[in-house]
Parts: structure tokens; sequence; C-alpha cells
């Protein structure tokens, strides 16, 4: 029933060759850098993040706007999210490039409606839901996680990180609302739940093959 | 189960931010009820953001000062954006609900923060217009009651339809919630529903009616559209 539609895309990946990006090592160096900045406020890295992209989102809102003093406007609106917003980033689900650019488009489509329509409303974060992004990833793991085994691997893990686990798969709990709960960082929470899965993967995979 | 979902091309504007937000959150309501197409705006996010980012597209680097960005102080907005400490933090909402002839429906995520006006009712019809100003586009929540439908008619413009709850039937066949149904002049139709559903509707001219005696209610077309 999708048939028609999903030839497309394979059209679109083979037009697309991004040489030097699809140099894994970059990727790894950018989403090292929104981490730095979620774990500890890094300002080096942010620094870092802020050389790589805000002149390219400047060269892409000029082109999408027209105005200068506007598309400006979007490169300080959009960095500064990806500031205040890092921990909302999840390198587990998806490349940083990925992540910056849903901001810079929920940005500039606010802002855009804001000129057109003469809306202060904002409607991106309804329209583009964060979690999009990981769509792929998440079925996959849903059936793991569906698994019979799952919680005797979830055991085997230390304390801490279990209680993390379970209050974020489990209880549907955010990672800000365990921070609180437990009374630690965000920082903190988001490293372990990083750690947990990761051997979780490694655990699991090890038993699915 | 759906069978009517948004083009490629469409899934790539919605991607990239250039529908108008009517159509986009039409794209949005459906993707929240299809998996497939969910999977498809993850990969094309994917694609689309490595692109947009390539290195070679930008020769200039930070600090190489040129006509292109020499009127932006790159420096004094890193340090503005710095300069403040405070961290985001996402509150979960809870999802607003409407009530259409004492029908209480959940609003989908993409309308959460949209102004939507008090109702409207013509026979088995009520609508509920979504305030975006967007000039000729309008978009709508239209709730039909159990037993009503829409007479017979085509369109001047581009009329969506996308099924938010209930189900109802056309020539085309039998839609179901997420269905994402795209008309235009070429269609003619007679929607009903038997159960009774709501539709999120964007349309960009009036419907015009086609048959008989029904050519005389024209006004309704005004009316949905």
């Amino acid at each position: 029933m999708m048939a028609v539609r999903q030839i497309n895309l394979s059209v679109i990946g083979s037009s697309v060759t991004p040489k030097a990006m699809n140099d894994s090592a970059e990727h790894q160096q950018l989403s090292q850098w929104l981490i730095s900045v979620a774990e500890q406020r890094d300002k080096l890295a942010f620094s870092e993040l802020f050389k790589f992209f805000a002149p390219k989102i400047l060269r892409i809102a000029k082109t999408k706007i027209g105005s200068e003093a506007q598309a400006s406007e979007v490169v300080q609106e959009t960095m500064s999210n990806v500031w205040r917003k890092a921990h909302l980033f999840d390198a587990q689900k998806g490349a940083a490039t990925t992540w910056v650019y849903t901001v810079m488009r929920n940005v500039t489509f606010d802002l855009l409606r804001k000129v057109k329509s003469n809306r202060e409303d904002t409607l991106s974060d309804d329209i583009w839901p964060i979690a999009e992004q990981s769509a792929a990833d998440d079925e996959l793991f849903e059936d793991h996680l569906a698994s019979n085994n799952i919680m005797s691997v979830i055991e085997t893990l230390p304390e801490n990180q279990q209680q993390v686990i379970k209050g974020f798969y489990f209880m549907e709990m955010s990672q800000e609302q365990l921070a609180n709960h437990l009374g630690l960082p965000l920082g903190t929470i988001k490293s372990r739940l990083r750690l947990a899965l990761a051997k979780l993967k490694a655990q699991l995979g090890a038993d699915h093959d | 189960m759906i069978k009517h979902h948004p083009t490629f091309e469409m899934l790539k504007a919605y991607v990239t931010g250039d529908l108008p937000a009517s159509l986009a959150a039409g794209v949005s309501i459906h993707a929240d009820k299809c998996d497939e197409c969910r999977k498809q705006i993850a990969l094309l996010t994917e694609q689309i953001a490595e692109v947009s980012f390539e290195p070679e597209h930008d020769p200039l680097h930070f600090g190489n000062v040129s006509d292109e960005t020499m009127s932006v102080d790159f420096e004094q907005m890193l340090d503005n954006i710095c300069s403040d400490d405070s961290i985001t933090l996402t509150k979960p909402t809870e999802a607003k609900t409407i009530t259409l002839r004492d029908t209480p429906y959940q609003l989908p995520r993409a309308m959460q923060h949209m102004e939507i006006s008090s109702s409207a009712n013509i026979g088995k019809l009520s609508r509920a217009r979504v305030m975006l100003d967007e000039g000729e586009i309008h978009t709508s929540l239209l709730h039909i009651e159990p037993g009503g439908g829409v007479p017979m008619h085509t369109h001047n413009g581009f009329e969506l339809t996308v099924l938010v709850e209930g189900s109802f039937t056309d020539e085309m066949g039998e839609y179901f919630p997420g269905d994402f149904i795209m008309l235009d002049g070429q269609h003619v139709h007679h929607p009903v529903s038997e159960q009774g559903c709501l539709c999120y509707t964007v349309a960009n001219a009036p419907q015009k009616f086609t048959q008989g005696i029904n050519k005389l209610l024209n006004p309704i077309g005004n009316f949905i559209y």
C-alpha cells in the first residue's frame, strides 16, 4: 500500500552523498560537544558547536527569509535553544546535525509565521514533537523490551542504573522528574541512563543473536 | 486501518518547515497515527539535516570575515547566549478537549496551542474555526452527528480532510482515524458518517454542491469552508 512513495526515498538516498559528514568521527565529535553542554554547561564545547553551526544556519536562513536581520535572529534563537535545551538531545536516538536542524526549522517556522500571519503563537513544538526523529529506533527497542528476559537483564545492572532505567521506561517518568525524585543532577540521570542503555543493548544483542 | 497518506513531496515540505501551519498540523495529526509515515519523516529529517550542514556548502570559516558574515557579530552573539545559564525544562501539559454537540473530543497534540472559535451548527454538521490567519486557507474542526453527511460536492480549490475520530464513507470507500484525504476539483463526493466523526479540514476555496436541489445548498459550502 505504501509502495508508490517508497520508490522515491531510495532516489533521495542515492543523490545524497555527504562525504565529509559521513565521516562518523565528525558526528561523534558534535554529539560529544552537545553532551558536554548538557551535562557540564561547557562553554568551550558550546563555542565549538557555535563555530560549526552558526555560519551555516545564517546561510540557510538568509536563503529562506531574505532579510539579513531576521536571518541573524534565527541564528541567535536557534543557538540559544541549543544552549538551553541541550539536555533534550539524545545521542542514542539520532545525530547532532538532525537535532540542531529540527531546532532551526522550528525557530524559522515560528518566526515566518509571525511575519506572514502576524501571529505570536508558538506552534512548532506541537507540530513537530521532539520524539519524532527517533521513531525508527524506538520500535527496535520496544521489541527488545517486550521480550520476557528483559527484567533479568536489567537486574544485572548496578542498583543506581536500575533505578533510572525502571523509572524512565516502566514508570514513564521524564529525566527531569527522575532527577527531582532521586534528588540528583539531571546530568547524572542522563549519564546513568546512557550507561545502562549501552549495557542493555550489548547484553540483549548478545542474547538475541 | 489507514489507507490515505500524504504524498512524498508533502512529507518533504513538512520536514523542511515549508508548509503553512494548517497543512503541517494535518501531516502531524496523520503521522501521530501512522508508523510508516513517522519512519519516513524520521529518515527524511536525518537526510535533509545532513545535507544542510554539509561542510562543502560552507567555504567560509568562522573568524574569517567575509562579505557574507560581516554584518553579524558572531562573537557578541556567542557571549550573549552563554551569559544566560538557565535551561529550558519541558513540562508535560494536559491534553485539551473540545466539545461539539455534546461529544467531547481530545484535541490532537499539533493543535494544543491553536485558538479555536466557538462552534456553529447546520443540520447534523457542527463546525469550529481554527484561527490560524492564513488568508484564503481556512482551517476547521468539523463534527458530523451519527447519520449525518455532506451533500454531493466538489472543490473549487483543494480540500484536506484528516479524520481525527470516528469514521465516514464516500464513493471512494470507508475512512478511519488518521486517514489523510487530499481532494480537489477532480473529485466529487458525498461523505456520510453512520456513527459520527470528527474531521480536521483545510480548504482554500468554498465547496461547490453539484446535484439537483443540492445546488441550492451552495451557501453550506461557505459554512464548511
